[in-house]
């Protein structure tokens, strides 16, 4: 038997490894030393991730492939990775205010998050399906237990329930892709398989099946129409953190691995699938917008919102053109920076468990009794609904621009359309900021200074990715993956 | 390969038969005098109270998932085990790859143990 | 073997040695249930069954018919189906299980090469493992499917109990295949078929003495052995998973047991005591008496521990059912996980 070590490249696994390292500190040293205070925990959990911060930096450029191809430290999973990072920092920092102060055990909560975050990192940095799908295990696995972590609660439970069934009938699909895939070509990393394709065609029973199912896989994580029936429920349930932490994070990972798939497997001019990715992008902007108009809670109003945003990030994979990639990166920064913000709000005005006060009436009149508050949710909303100085709307514009390059125009003046709708129930909200008396007494505690620094943050990204836009792209049009 | 299975075959075989027939053949020869209390659930002689099918202790699940996780970990061991010798003359790379994988069993048994998972009481 | 597949003769050979083994384990049976009675017996300071034949040699045959003209006792509210099926499942895997022990060296008879060994599998060590924790299922069904409360309460702690006392059997058992680098248990025993340092035979109890002080413990809870007999334990429980059952079905559980007895004592002579190795002897020299001479080494050493494992049961109180679960989690694995660490850093300084 011939055996010999594979080439390693370990440093292109260290994010991951010193983020697992914190994760396993921020979980275990409550054991030994008692009484530890969540901010300690946040800030251990914080240290972790500004230490894989700078190791992803270090990075940058190196194209390193590490255990024999396995992981793929190029320049597109990188920029994916800093942009999950950005989103769980400010998710910590959501976590320490008052209205989260009923979770079951916080280092479980910030030992969790890192673990999911492990995951979505090792999502985006390989091209191997298996570890892919490993990824994908751990940070499922992780959210099924953040979305249940108000153990008392019973729609947290069910959240947690929901996720979880539906996510692993989800994974089912995955998988059972990945094995036709493997069947028809004999290879599970996509690099083979895009050489298998090019030669072959992008044909046969196995290859179409395999691919259908893992974009179906794919589209439940991302809650694409129509399979985003559990994202109203499970992002109400969740707690605030997770629940914006879930919706920026997952969606992005899941358009990563589709972007790495359609690039390598099958460049969209030339395959014929094109009308599917279209009919759900399509769908999934509708859907999403059309049914927020009807929500009362805000909670939910945002769900139904990510999905749409989620369909607006599909056009620019069906650009299918270096452009749409920078588009998505770009505008899932400012997604992540202005949904965070928006569900850190939420947090602010929330109470206490009993008293989250996620009403559309309860916003009423508080843009001026908490006009920090009030400035940062109008910010967001402008944002959300793509109106010009806000960051939103530039991401938005790359999107769609790239995606008329592509020669899509009907669905880039459908995609509009959608956004004239959704303002109407952004504005909304500001409306009841700002033109509407309080209907009753909402008592809102002081905010924490780490939730106002969150808010201060996201506030001044998404200004600033709205007025300085380009050195932003300028960063992301490197991060693209080469042509094949 | 498939070869080195054919004795197992063969034992199965025998063994199915052996077990099957020890089975049969008390039903054969026994004698049958069945009555209600005869058949009743045995309660040291008492009147059986309550059903069977109660409740037990939420222990049993949680060893149950224990064992699952710890019996996978063991199973990973095998490979390795069995590359060990080879693989040591190429340095302690193998060593170091066993030692990170015991510290993270560690890690989550210590987590399990300090949990109270292990108490029984 | 010259062609491949399986020429007529050997299946007869297959056949031979496989009714041999059972055979014998069958007889072991016998032996072990007049033994273990007469034993108590003799440390208890009193007579066994003796008055069946000479010294009592007869009482197993006559338990034997006794079971088999028994009235069968299907309790009414029992699952009938799952309620037979159970003790099958205890005594078949129990019969499987022997397969790939070598009881003896090779055997060459008119230019064949014969393993004593029913099958030489690449994966014994998995296989037997494999067949070790099917025999949890059948108590776990038996005492399920009785539905009646001892049964089920013995059921559930014999489930808890092997789990968790597979886990550092297993782990115990690297140690082994670390240092022979296969899960072949005929290379297993050929392995320490040498001399350590020149004196001593290089039988892996001398290189692995936790680990096998872990196997053997391991080994009386996955059979429900004093002092770990807490799922059949008479004053708390009755007679644990058995309680319903009768006749010739509560005997199969029984023989089931004990053939679970000879295998882990075969196993230990396997694993930590040289297999058939005979020290100081070079067996392949001596021919048919080397053969002979294996056998017997076999024999004797596998007999030593079923008899330490009957010495045992009249000596040894019963654990607390906690204690037993905390001997389980809290000692045995570390120091499984232990001895792994060990035998890798020696190794690898060596």
């Amino acid at each position: 038997m011939d055996l010999s070590l594979p080439v390693i490249h370990i440093q292109s696994i260290y994010p991951q490894m010193i983020l697992v390292l914190f994760a396993i500190i921020v979980v275990i040293l409550p054991l030994f030393v008692h009484n530890l205070k969540r901010e300690l925990l946040a800030l251990i959990s914080v240290v972790g991730l500004v230490l894989a911060y700078f190791s992803l930096i270090n990075l940058w450029g190196q194209n390193l492939t590490g255990f024999n191809g396995m992981i793929v430290g190029d320049n597109f999973s990188i920029a994916f990775s800093i942009i999950f990072l950005v989103g769980a920092f400010l998710a910590v920092l959501l976590s320490l205010n008052t209205v989260e102060n009923e979770y079951l055990n916080y280092s479980d909560f910030y030992s969790m998050l890192l673990f999911a975050l492990v995951g979505l990192l090792m999502m985006v940095s390989s091209t191997n399906l298996l570890v892919i799908f490993i990824g994908l295990e751990i940070l499922s696995i992780s959210l099924y237990v953040l979305a249940g972590i108000r153990k008392m609660r019973v729609d947290s439970i069910e959240a947690s329930l929901k996720y979880f069934l539906l996510g692993a009938f989800a994974t089912g699909f995955l998988l059972y892709g990945i094995a036709l895939l493997y069947g028809a070509s004999g290879s599970i990393d996509l690099v083979e398989i895009g050489k298998y394709i090019q030669a072959n065609g992008f044909s046969g029973t196995f290859i179409l099946a395999g691919a259908a199912m893992l974009l179906i896989g794919l589209s439940f994580k991302a809650a694409f129409v129509p399979f985003h029936m559990w994202t109203p429920d499970v992002y109400q349930g969740a707690p605030t953190p997770v629940t914006a932490f879930m919706s920026a994070g997952v969606k992005g990972a899941a358009l990563a691995v589709l972007l790495r798939f359609v690039w390598t497997i099958a460049p969209l001019s030339k395959a014929d699938w094109t009308i599917a990715i279209w009919i759900i992008a399509f769908l999934t902007m509708t859907v999403g917008n059309v049914v927020a108009i009807a929500q009362s809670n805000v909670k939910r109003m945002l769900a139904y919102s990510s999905i749409a945003h989620a369909g607006y990030l599909l056009v620019g994979v069906l650009a299918g053109s270096q452009l749409g990639q920078a588009s998505i990166m770009y505008y899932l920064l400012v997604y992540t920076m202005m949904n965070l913000g928006a569900f850190g709000v939420i947090s602010y005005l929330g109470n206490s468990n009993k008293q989250e006060n996620l009403n559309l009436r309860d916003y009423r009149g508080l843009g001026f009794k908490h006009p920090f508050a009030g400035l940062a949710m109008a910010i967001f909303m402008f944002s959300l609904a793509g109106v010009p100085p806000t960051g939103g709307f530039v991401g938005k514009f790359y999107l769609f621009n790239s995606a008329i390059q592509a020669g899509y125009l009907w669905l880039v003046i459908f995609g509009v359309m959608n956004s004239v709708i959704s303002a109407y129930y952004y504005l909304r909200v500001v409306v009841n900021l700002y033109m509407h008396e309080p209907e009753k007494e909402v008592a809102v505690p002081k905010a924490s200074l780490g939730l106002s620094f969150a808010l201060l943050i996201a506030m001044v990204a998404v200004l600033q990715m709205g007025i300085m836009s380009s050195s932003y792209f300028e960063f992301f049009r490197q991060a693209v993956i080469a042509m094949p | 390969m498939v070869g080195e299975l054919v004795p197992i075959l063969v034992l199965l075989a025998v063994a199915v038969v052996i077990v099957a027939g020890i089975i049969g053949l008390t039903h054969l020869f026994g004698p049958k005098h069945p009555d209600p209390v005869k058949l009743s659930p045995y309660e040291s002689g008492m009147e059986p109270v309550g059903e069977a099918r109660t409740r037990f202790s939420i222990r049993f699940y949680i060893i149950a998932m224990l064992f699952v996780l710890f019996d996978i970990e063991v199973v990973f061991f095998y490979p390795w085990a069995v590359v060990f010798k080879k693989l040591l003359s190429m340095g302690s790379f193998i060593l170091i790859e066993m030692l990170v994988f015991v510290g993270l069993l560690l890690v989550g048994y210590l987590y399990a143990w300090k949990k109270g998972a292990l108490e029984w009481d | 073997m010259e062609q491949a597949g399986y020429a007529f003769v050997d299946i007869l050979i297959v056949l031979a040695k496989v009714i041999v083994v059972i055979g014998i384990n069958l007889l072991m049976v016998m032996i072990l249930t007049l033994g273990e009675r007469r034993i108590a017996g003799f440390i208890q300071d009193r007579y066994g069954p003796n008055r069946v034949g000479p010294q009592g040699m007869l009482q197993p045959v006559a338990d034997g018919v006794k079971f088999f003209f028994k009235e069968e006792v299907i309790p009414s509210k029992a699952e009938k189906v799952i309620y037979v099926l159970a003790p099958a499942l205890v005594l078949g895997p129990a019969l499987l299980t022997f397969a790939v022990i070598p009881f003896g060296g090779p055997l060459s008879v008119v230019g064949k090469e014969i393993q004593l060994q029913i099958a030489e599998l690449n994966v014994g060590i998995l296989y037997i493992f494999a067949l070790l924790s099917l025999s949890v299922y059948g108590l776990v069904l038996g005492g399920w499917a009785s539905n009646s409360k001892y049964p089920l309460m013995g059921g559930l702690r014999s489930a808890a109990q092997m789990v968790s006392y597979e886990i550092s059997m297993g782990l115990a058992v690297i140690g082994i295949i670390m240092i022979t680098g296969s899960l072949r248990l005929s290379d297993v025993v050929m392995h320490q078929n040498e001399l350590l340092f020149g004196f001593l035979p290089h039988w892996n109890i001398f290189l692995q003495p936790l680990g096998f002080i872990i196997f053997i413990v391991a080994a009386y809870a996955e059979t429900n052995r004093v002092p770990f007999d807490l799922p059949e334990a008479e004053p708390e429980l009755v007679g644990g998973y058995h309680t319903e059952y009768s006749s010739m079905k509560f005997a199969s559980f029984m023989m089931g047991e004990y053939i679970a007895l000879i295998t882990s004592s075969a196993l230990m002579t396997t694993l930590y005591f040289g297999g058939w190795d005979f020290p100081y002897v070079d067996e392949s020299s001596l021919g048919i008496w080397g053969v002979l001479l294996s056998i017997i080494a076999f024999a004797v050493k596998t007999g030593f521990f079923l008899f330490l494992y009957l010495w045992v049961r009249w000596t040894l109180p019963r654990f607390r059912y906690d204690q037993l679960m905390g001997l389980g989690w809290k000692v045995m694995i570390p120091l499984a996980l232990f001895n792994i660490i060990i035998t890798g850093v020696v190794m690898s300084l060596l």
